[in-house]
């Protein structure tokens, strides 16, 4: 009876927390107070106050967690509607995400390894601006820790998402094609999310980039885990 | 009503996504199971297996509230956060700045070349 009751208490916390915190952006669209952002610090707060372990939100977390599988899914409609635009722009998409990849894997090797990281965190990081299972997916082959790779993921994701507006006008990415892979890239799903206040094509790509970038980094990242650590 | 037609399509969805996790496990694909089943359901879009009206009202619904389903993974940083005290900071800006660099490199090169192609276009137009 009482499980029932924290699984209830823990996912009406969640969507509640969630419903609010979207309001508040609706009202105030700063990229600070996007609602994942807020989400997360005021859940955490909660559960840090309340001395609940993150094991015990996430026996009502997990139904939420499972919906993110089909909302994946989800995201064939947006490419199917948006087929033909994705097909005459292969060229920008594929230069696009392999210049991203490749900057990824470089500097978070580059710098890790030049302040001295131990090699396991450097791993652990190495895939993070990829969609989280197939990152968990790399960090293990790489020798990595895969649940530190989750909180390195989630830094791209929300991080990124966070700068995005900043970055899109400091550095003119002023088309729809840009945006979507620059979001797509370097922050997957949560970077996806964000490009559908760009419009539909933007978030098309963005998530066609997420899903290329999760290909050419479980192919890269391993070859040049090797060429460091020779 | 809405909402059942919302629900027996999220339903459908689902079965892709176990579908697509069904094929990752026996094929041992490096790829995770939610990204097969959307190349599958993008592929019975395509041969018009599955009509896009069956599917559109529920996805919508996935989509429009995307960030809510990520909420429960993005709350488990609060294990870690030991890793990004004291000095361990310094991951928190390379993954940072890391990320920087990577969306402003996709960036500016996606948009180059999204900008060149529609210049080649325009000056086929006006010839």
């Amino acid at each position: 009876m009482s499980e029932a009751l924290i699984i209830i208490a823990m996912v009406l916390l969640t969507v509640t927390t969630f419903f609010l915190m979207t309001r508040l952006y609706q009202r105030f669209p700063t990229p600070i107070l996007i609602p994942i952002l807020t989400s997360t610090a005021i859940i955490i707060a909660i559960l840090l106050s309340l001395r609940l372990p993150y094991d015990t939100y996430m026996t009502g977390g997990k139904f939420i967690d499972y919906l993110l599988g089909p909302a994946v899914v989800a995201l064939a409609i947006p490419l199917y509607k948006q087929r033909i635009m994705l097909m005459k722009n292969m060229v920008s998409l594929i230069g696009g995400v392999l210049v991203g990849s490749l900057a990824g894997i470089l500097t978070g090797l580059w710098l890790a390894k030049g302040i001295g990281v131990e090699k396991m965190l450097v791993t652990s990081l190495v895939p993070k601006s990829v969609t989280t299972p197939v990152a968990m997916n790399i960090a293990t082959e790489i020798g990595g820790n895969p649940s530190l790779t989750v909180a390195f993921v989630m830094i791209a994701g929300i991080g990124g998402t966070v700068l995005s507006p900043y970055l899109i006008k400091l550095f003119r990415i002023d088309h729809a094609l840009g945006q979507g892979i620059a979001l797509g890239s370097a922050s997957h799903a949560i970077g996806t999310a964000k490009a559908f206040e760009y419009g539909e094509d933007a978030a098309s790509v963005s998530s066609v980039a997420m899903t290329l970038c999760a290909i050419t980094v479980s192919i890269l990242a391993p070859l040049f885990m090797m060429a460091f650590y020779a | 009503m809405k909402i059942f037609v919302t629900i027996i399509q999220i339903a459908l969805l689902v079965v892709f996504y176990l579908v697509g996790d069904w094929l990752q496990r026996l094929l041992h694909l490096p790829i995770p199971g939610s990204i097969i089943g959307m190349l599958l359901l993008f592929i019975c879009l395509l041969i018009k297996a599955v009509p896009l009206k069956w599917i559109e009202t529920g996805a919508g619904f996935l989509l429009t509230h995307l960030t809510l389903f990520f909420i429960p993974v993005t709350v488990g940083v609060m294990n870690h956060y030991q890793l990004f005290a004291g000095s361990g900071i310094f991951l928190f800006f390379i993954t940072l700045f890391s990320t920087i660099c990577v969306m402003v490199s996709a960036g500016l090169t996606a948009n180059y070349f999204a900008k060149r192609k529609k210049k080649i276009s325009c000056q086929k137009h006006s010839s």
